[in-house]
């Protein structure tokens, strides 16, 4: 029996493993429809809207399913940043700008962690629902504010750039702040 | 028994407001109808700013007798933007009384008595070129100045067909079915991009390099992914022979609200961000987010191997990691 104390659950294991690869499908192919280049991996722009278009998909129904057990188990308390979070910035980012050499033990996520992911939770919709106005006619109803498809286009790749930030810096941290917790996202346990 | 005061035909009213005229142009290069067919047997064309024949009181007291004695009987088509500032007197329609009867009032006295109001070309519909920054006469679109529908016909200039067929559409069945910016969708249905002859280079990623190259204009700033209109098929010139794409320049997306302030520069893929006292390109802000993230991670990364935070991790986590040399701290205190 394992007696250690389970980090990520099956199903939050399953889903990242699923929309952790879409967005960086999402990434080099929506970079590739940006600028054509086979520096993002591709060489036919078919193949990168194709690649685009399964990924959307499958980030969107894993984020969805995300949300819901989220609000089922109630792990989106462990996420969302709140009061406390605050409270324990300043610690914690004078810890990471190397002021004081206290390390704190946060329950699960630290708060630059929990900062980090839910701007990515945010950044999502705002990709499905400026990508979907690009693609289909009628939802440019939910964008007709920003003022035409060329601002929305704007506005997708912007929140893309925000997106490559983010994970960027979400892999440099699983890759050097504690290698058990990285473990952790594949079996489960820290 | 005729009566002369019902008209035979339908009568149509083509005010000229900021316009450069080159919607009333390509409408003359219509076919099928054309556009002697449209004031001989289709309309009547009571008031046309650009070939009416006659001027001044004359030309003004035809509108006077369409708003008093043919409410509802007439389309108000108007072609340009209408400026707001100093209460409109930046266009001038004429003198009614002896005093400057501007555009605004115009338009608001006219549209309110009209059947239907057609916005023609991307100024009127959209604000268009002169409601172009610095916008000195505080142009603005017709709907902007009605409280009532217009249905607009944008481009700049219209596609004749375009606009000949929304006034045919309008007088034999009435309203077409238009889209969420009042497009008949008829004509603005589907994007240029998904109707274009070149969408095959497009899918196979061969490209242009400079306007003049017989390939998929993408790379140079087409703005045909985002442009609902069907140029590629009805195509221009009269008889239908040529389009922007087909004459190896990219679309510029004319008949697009945003036109022209939110897709320049024509040339690139997305248009500039503009702050106050800056201009960036798309590009640009990329490559700066780029070398941000990565001087931010690269100067985090520098500092935990300088500090020794990563040797701490290393030798923690990693199998056999307790055997590994950690170099001393550089400061004193990290112990
Ligand atoms: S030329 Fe323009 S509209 Fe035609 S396929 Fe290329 S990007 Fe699309």
């Amino acid at each position: 029996m394992n007696w250690k104390k389970q980090r990520h659950s099956g199903t939050a294991r399953l889903l990242h493993w699923v929309y952790a690869p879409a967005v960086l499908a999402l990434i080099l192919s929506g970079l590739y429809i940006h600028s054509p280049s086979r520096a993002f991996g591709f060489k036919r722009m078919d193949s990168a809207r194709k690649t685009h278009a399964v990924a959307q998909f499958l980030l969107l129904n894993s984020y969805v399913a995300r949300i819901c057990y989220g609000m089922k188990d109630k792990n989106y308390k462990e996420i969302i940043p709140n009061r406390k979070t605050l409270k324990a910035m300043p610690k914690f980012l004078k810890y990471e700008f190397f002021l004081s050499e206290k390390k704190k033990e946060y329950p699960k996520y630290n708060p630059g962690q929990k900062i980090l992911i839910t701007s990515l939770a945010g950044l999502i919709p705002v990709q499905i629902i400026t990508g979907m106005a690009l693609y289909f006619k009628p939802l440019q109803r939910a964008v007709k504010t920003a003022g035409g498809l060329n601002p929305v286009r704007w506005l997708h790749y912007l929140a893309a750039l925000m997106m490559v930030s983010s994970v960027s810096v979400h892999l440099y941290f699983t890759l050097t702040n504690s290698l058990k917790k990285l473990k952790s996202i594949f079996t489960g346990y820290a | 028994m005729v009566n002369e005061d019902v008209p035979a035909k339908p009568l149509i009213i083509w005010l000229g407001t900021n316009t450069c005229a080159g919607d009333m142009l390509s409408l003359l290069n219509a076919k099928d109808p054309g556009y002697q067919e449209l004031i001989s047997s289709i309309a009547e064309l009571r008031f046309d700013y650009l070939l009416g024949a006659s001027e001044g009181s004359d030309a003004i007291n035809v509108l006077d007798d369409l708003q008093k004695n043919h409410k509802a009987a007439y389309i108000l088509v108007v072609e340009g933007s209408i400026p707001t500032r100093s209460n409109g007197l930046y266009s001038v329609i004429g003198y009614r009384n002896g005093k400057a009867w501007t555009a605004l009032q115009a338009v608001r006295e006219l549209g309110a008595e009209a059947r239907y109001v057609v916005a023609a070309g991307t100024c009127a519909a959209f604000g268009g070129i002169y409601a172009a920054a610095p916008n000195p006469s505080k142009c603005v679109s017709l709907q902007a100045v009605l409280d009532r529908k217009v249905i607009n016909v944008p481009g700049c200039p219209i596609n004749p067909e375009w606009m000949m067929g929304t006034l045919n559409h309008l007088i034999q069945y009435g309203e077409p079915a238009l889209d969420d910016y009042s497009r008949p969708k008829l004509f603005y249905g589907e994007t240029i991009h998904n109707l274009c002859q070149r969408r095959d280079y497009f899918d196979n990623s061969i490209f242009a390099a400079k306007p003049g190259e017989p390939w998929c204009m993408y790379k140079i700033g087409c703005k045909g992914p985002v442009t609902y209109a069907d140029c590629p098929v009805r195509q221009w010139n009269g008889e239908h022979l040529s389009w922007p794409v087909k004459a190896n320049t990219p679309c510029i997306g004319c008949a697009s609200p945003e036109f022209p302030d939110g897709d320049v520069p024509f040339f690139e893929h997305l248009p500039d961000i503009k702050l106050p006292g800056i201009k960036v390109t798309a590009n640009r802000v990329g490559l700066l987010t780029g070398v941000v993230t990565a001087l931010g991670i690269g100067a985090h990364l520098m500092g935990s191997i300088l500090t020794g935070r990563l040797a701490e991790t290393l030798k923690k986590d990693l199998p056999g990691g307790s055997k590994l040399k950690i170099r001393p701290r550089l400061k004193k205190g990290h112990k």
